[in-house]
Order: C-alpha cells, then sequence, then structure tokens
C-alpha cells in the first residue's frame, strides 16, 4: 500500500550537535487529517518544515507517494504550506495572491481564471478580489493563504499553527471550516499546533512530541483514554499519576500494580510502574464491584462549572487529585470541604504504563 | 519647568546647526547671483544671472573664459552610472549570499567593508602603481571605475544587508511551497519586496561616485571627472561662474533626491500595509 507521506526514522541534528528531531517514524493515508502537537521547541515545527523541504534531513527518509523525495527542494514536492503569520505578497492583490503559483507554472489564462474565481468563490473572497491584502482583516488573510496554497492542487497541505494569530471566536470558526475543507477536498492534512483543544477535535490522529522525539501516535480519544508515556499523561487532558512496584499480570489484558495507597488493576503488562487515572474515572460513591480501586480521603476543594464538578481529594501521604464529576448528582452537592470521601476507580479505566 | 528652558534651547542650538552646515551652500548661493564686474566675494555689486549665462555659453567669454566642465560633467555622470549598476547588483547579490552563514563569511564580510574604511589616496596611488607595473593605461572608465565599485558597493551591500535583516523569509517559502523556482521567487516576489533598499543603495553608489575625488586623482588618466575639473579650475583663478555651477550641481543633486524620495513613498506605502498585516 503507497502510503500518502511516510516518514522513516527521520532526524534532524544541528551542525552544533544539537537534536532537534530523531527517529520520526510515521505513515499518513490518503485524506488522513494529521495533528503535531506538543510544547512550544519539541520539533513539530521543523518535522513540517523538513517535509515542507525548507530544512535538511540529516537521518532517515521522507516518502511522498511512494517516491524519495528526501532531497528533493520544496519547490518540487506534491506540498503545499500555510504560515502562521499568512505570508502573502504585499505587493499583490488577493486575485494576484491567489493565481500566483499558476501563473508561474504558465497554466493557461483560461484554465487560470476559472480555477482562481472557483477558489475565491469558495472561499467568499471574491469581494476582495482586487483589494491588497492589508484591508482584509486576519481570518480574511488565512483564508487567502489556504486559497493560494490549494488552488495549486497540492496533495499534501502543511499548516504551520494556521490558528495562532487569530482571537478564539475566529479561531473556532476557520476550525471548522477547515475540517469541512478537508473532508470535502478528500486531501491530506498535516496540522501543527501547540493547542491540544485544535489538535484533539480536528485530526484522526495526534502525534504528540516532546524534545524531538515522538511520545504517541494515537486517534484523539485513545490520547485521552490511552496515554502510551508519562509526558502524554501529564500534557493530555487532567491526569493523576501512581507510582508503585509492578506485580505481574491480572486478569487478561490486565497487570497489578502495589502503590503506597493500594493495590491497582489497570489496563497492562503486570510490569509497568506507572499507574494513570483520568480525573474523569473516579467514581465519588464507589459501586462495591470485587475489582473496584477504592481510596479514602477528605475533600479538600469544590467548585462546580456548570454541569462539572471539579473536585480535589486529598488522600494520605497529602497527594491532591483532581477529580471530575458530573454535578448534578445529590451526592456530589452533599459534598462539604473536610468531609471523608471514598473514591472509586474502574480497572478499565485505569492505564498502567513504564516511567 | 525643566522643558521650558530646555525645549527653545535645543532648538535654538538645532537651528544653529543646521545654519552651519549649510552656510557655506548659501554663501555660494547668494554669489553666483554677482555681477559680471563682480568678484568671487562680498559684497555683492548687482544682482545678475551673468554667470549663469556664462556659464552655459550664453555670454561673452572673451574675458573670463567658459568652464570647463561639459565634459568632464559627461564623464562623471556615466562612471556614476556605470558605478552604481554595478554595486548595487553586487551588493543586493552578496547581501543575499550572507543571509544564510557560509564558510568564511565572517572574513569575506570585513573584507567587502574595508572597500569603504581604506584611506582613498592610498588606494589611488597604489592603484596608479598597480596598473604602471602591469602596464595598463588609466582612465577614468578603467582604473578609477574599479576604485569607485570598491568603493561604493560596502555601502550597498550593508543598505541591502539591514533590509534583508527584515525581510520575513517566510514569503518566500510560501511561493516556492506554490512550486515556484527560487530564480522565479527572487524576480517575482523578493525583489520587488526589496526595491525600496535597492533604490537607497543605488542612491548612495551613484551620489558617492559623482562627487569622489581622492581615489580619481590618481587612477583618472588624462580626462578628468567633474570633481577633478573643478579643482583643477580652482589653481588658476575663481570667478563666481564656479558657484553658479555649483548651484546647478546641487539642484541636480536635490532633483535626484526627490525622485527616490518619491519612488520610496510608493513603495514604503505598500510595505507599510505588508507591516500592517502582523497586527488585528
Amino acid at each position: 500500500m503507497v502510503h500518502d507521506l511516510e516518514l522513516i526514522s527521520v532526524g534532524k541534528t544541528y551542525s552544533d550537535g544539537t537534536v532537534a528531531v530523531s527517529d520520526f517514524d510515521l505513515k499518513v493515508e490518503k485524506g488522513e487529517f494529521v495533528a503535531f502537537l506538543g510544547p512550544s521547541g519539541c520539533g513539530k515545527s521543523t518535522t513540517l518544515r523538513m517535509i515542507a523541504g525548507f530544512e535538511d534531513i540529516t537521518n532517515g527518509e521522507v516518502m511522498m507517494m511512494g517516491h524519495n523525495v528526501t532531497h528533493v527542494p520544496p519547490e518540487k514536492r506534491p506540498t503545499s504550506m500555510i504560515f502562521q503569520n499568512y505570508a502573502l505578497f504585499p505587493h499583490m492583490t488577493v486575485r494576484e495572491n491567489v493565481a500566483f503559483g499558476l501563473d508561474v507554472k504558465g497554466t493557461p489564462r483560461a484554465e487560470r481564471d476559472r480555477k482562481v474565481d472557483r477558489i475565491l468563490d469558495m472561499f467568499d473572497l471574491e469581494v476582495f478580489a482586487d483589494r491588497k491584502a492589508d484591508k482584509l482583516s486576519g481570518g480574511q488573510r488565512q483564508r487567502i493563504a489556504l486559497a493560494r496554497g490549494l488552488v495549486v492542487e497540492p496533495e499534501i497541505l502543511l499548516l504551520d499553527e494556521p490558528l495562532g494569530a487569530l482571537d478564539a471566536n475566529l479561531r473556532r470558526i476557520i476550525q471548522n471550516e477547515l475540517k469541512l475543507l478537508q473532508r470535502e477536498l478528500g486531501i491530506t492534512f498535516i496540522f501543527v499546533t501547540h493547542a491540544q483543544s485544535e489538535a484533539l477535535g480536528l485530526s484522526d490522529r495526534v502525534v504528540v512530541m516532546s524534545n524531538g522525539v515522538v511520545e504517541q501516535i494515537s486517534p484523539p480519544k485513545e490520547l485521552y483514554r490511552r496515554p502510551a508515556t508519562p509526558f502524554v499523561a501529564d500534557f493530555i487532558g487532567s491526569n493523576t499519576v501512581f507510582e508503585g512496584i509492578p506485580r505481574g499480570a491480572g486478569a487478561a489484558g490486565f497487570g497489578r500494580l502495589e502503590t503506597p495507597l493500594g493495590t491497582f488493576e489497570g489496563v497492562g503488562q503486570g510490569n509497568e510502574t506507572l499507574a494513570v487515572v483520568p480525573a474523569e474515572a473516579f467514581r465519588i460513591a464507589p459501586l462495591g464491584t470485587p475489582d473496584e480501586i477504592r481510596l479514602d480521603g477528605t475533600l479538600a476543594e469544590r467548585q462546580l462549572v456548570g454541569a462539572v464538578g471539579h473536585l480535589k481529594v486529598r488522600l494520605p501521604g497529602d497527594r491532591e487529585v483532581a477529580v471530575e464529576v458530573s454535578a448534578d448528582r445529590p451526592e456530589v452537592r452533599a459534598l462539604i470541604p473536610g468531609a471523608p470521601v471514598t473514591l472509586g476507580i474502574d480497572p478499565a479505566s485505569v492505564t498502567l504504563i513504564h516511567a | 519647568m525643566e522643558s521650558r528652558i530646555l525645549r527653545p534651547t535645543l532648538a535654538l542650538y538645532t537651528v544653529a546647526f543646521l545654519l552651519f552646515l549649510y552656510g557655506p551652500m548659501i554663501v555660494l548661493a547668494i554669489l553666483s547671483f554677482q555681477s559680471i564686474d563682480g568678484g568671487p566675494q562680498f559684497p555683492i555689486r548687482d544682482w545678475s544671472i551673468y554667470w549663469y549665462q556664462h556659464l552655459l555659453g550664453m555670454a561673452e567669454t572673451s574675458r573670463v573664459s567658459q568652464l570647463p566642465v561639459g565634459d568632464s560633467l559627461i564623464r562623471s555622470i556615466i562612471l556614476a552610472f556605470m558605478t552604481t549598476v554595478v554595486s548595487t547588483v553586487l551588493g543586493v547579490m552578496s547581501a543575499e549570499a550572507f543571509r544564510t552563514k557560509f564558510k568564511g563569511s565572517g572574513p569575506a564580510f570585513y573584507l567587502i567593508i574595508l572597500g569603504m574604511m581604506v584611506p582613498g589616496v592610498l588606494v589611488g596611488l597604489g592603484m596608479a602603481l598597480l596598473s604602471n607595473t602591469l602596464g595598463i593605461a588609466r582612465a577614468w572608465w578603467g582604473t578609477s571605475f574599479v576604485l569607485h565599485v570598491v568603493y561604493t558597493y560596502p555601502f550597498a551591500f550593508l543598505v541591502m544587508l539591514a533590509i534583508f535583516n527584515r525581510f520575513d523569509r517566510t514569503v518566500e517559502e510560501a511561493s516556492l511551497s506554490l512550486g515556484v523556482s527560487p530564480a522565479q521567487t527572487f524576480r517575482r516576489v523578493t525583489f520587488p519586496i526589496i526595491f525600496p533598499g535597492v533604490l537607497s543603495a543605488m542612491l548612495f553608489s551613484f551620489t558617492l561616485s559623482y562627487d569622489e575625488f581622492a581615489r580619481t586623482l590618481f587612477t583618472a588618466g588624462r580626462d578628468l571627472t567633474l570633481p577633478l575639473a573643478i579643482y583643477g579650475t580652482f589653481s588658476v583663478e575663481i570667478y563666481p561662474n564656479i558657484f553658479a555651477f555649483g548651484v546647478l550641481t546641487t539642484l541636480f543633486s536635490f532633483t535626484l533626491l526627490v525622485i527616490y524620495g518619491l519612488l520610496m513613498k510608493r513603495f514604503t506605502a505598500k510595505a507599510a500595509r505588508f507591516t500592517g498585516q502582523e497586527d488585528a
């Protein structure tokens, strides 16, 4: 099977020995929406720029539609890149900006005009077509950049924090447009962001990076439910991590971990040393099922935000855990700070990972 | 309290400074309207435009011979034009090269800058000796031209370096990622955006070359450039026709400046729109 994009242990080491990215492996299928997520400086933008051809690749290979493009210059790759600062050509009108790629390639005039008109129409830009980009708002400029990048019909669209310079409202609007657009066009999107909500809300799969290393590649839901590394457990959602000594395998697919607070059972092999519990996996009223993990503590803090109750529960050993419960349950409303609480955890929602 | 004294003082100082700066030119301009029987000094006997007519050959020139500047003026303009073209092209190209660090970029930078640092008379003398040794005839379009380029090229280079320093590289990357070749990207994206800088580099090169004296003195050979020709007339006797000429060349320079200013205004208006992209 030929993938639209394939990274084979791609890495970049600068001449001074600093490693920006190492051993990046990824296979992207046609029409997939993949997000690179991580804190700034984690190597996500560098990786995107290596895919675009703007950064030299010092290790590994990049394949596109089955061709090795590792040493192919950016203008000869089937990619188009969208920049955070839009990077519009200041000396051209909106129409000239959008038509530029086709123009230089010598596309016949009639065909060029047809394509440009169609994409201007698609992005609601006909009204501004003959204006300079400066007269337009950030959102419109980002639409121009998208129109300009898409009109040349790339196989893969690379987006480098495309929503970073927009305010929250506009970001949501363009975010929705992007998702619709990607479904409609069916081309592959690689999207770099440091905002969790963008990555998790838009993409089919998320690549979480930290310090130049891929931590996990999973669909958004999996990232929440089954974080693979301590970094992901800390970075995504709101998780509590318990440390302990591995105690072997339990029932099929489950492992055991002995912690100072008792034995945890969770999804894993039984040789892991950490148990990750999402804030929403804690139950305030234990069900009393035999395999349920039970923790006794006192309520430290209670905050009701709409339908969600954010609790802080202090456990023995001076640990405070974040708990998220539905706020309209009577037992939650009845809670008073300082009162004893028993938390119950379903082992199926616990993930065991290696430190 | 402080600004009530400080501001008028500073204003007065600035006015005095400007007067001092332009004093020689003002004196020169006044004296250029001296009458036919007046000398190159005050008092003005009578106001007239006789010396302008004399300069342009429209007056009888038996008593004072016409200023021999015609040919040298044309030579200087051609030389300045040639220097402008070569220095600006070199300046743009090398500044483009310096955008990425390369091996030996440090020494290369200082070697280029050296051209504007070394004393002109010494370089001129050196060039004269070198051309003698090599048996090359000295000429304003040859030996002088080379030195003019060596002298003005660093200025053009520095101007372009500053321009590229503020240049947003992502617009070039955007162009490349649309499948446009690096050459086309330079021609259709980079160059139009850096054009105001290119204009400045051209202005620098032209004005520096146009009135260059020290480097030209030993290398121009038989045919003189304008600064050399004017200097030559000083050694005979000074008449107000030289002042009239000074006024005309100053007007010429101002015209260049106005053209530069107008072109700049046109292009920086676009650049301002460009920076406007960042906010909002």
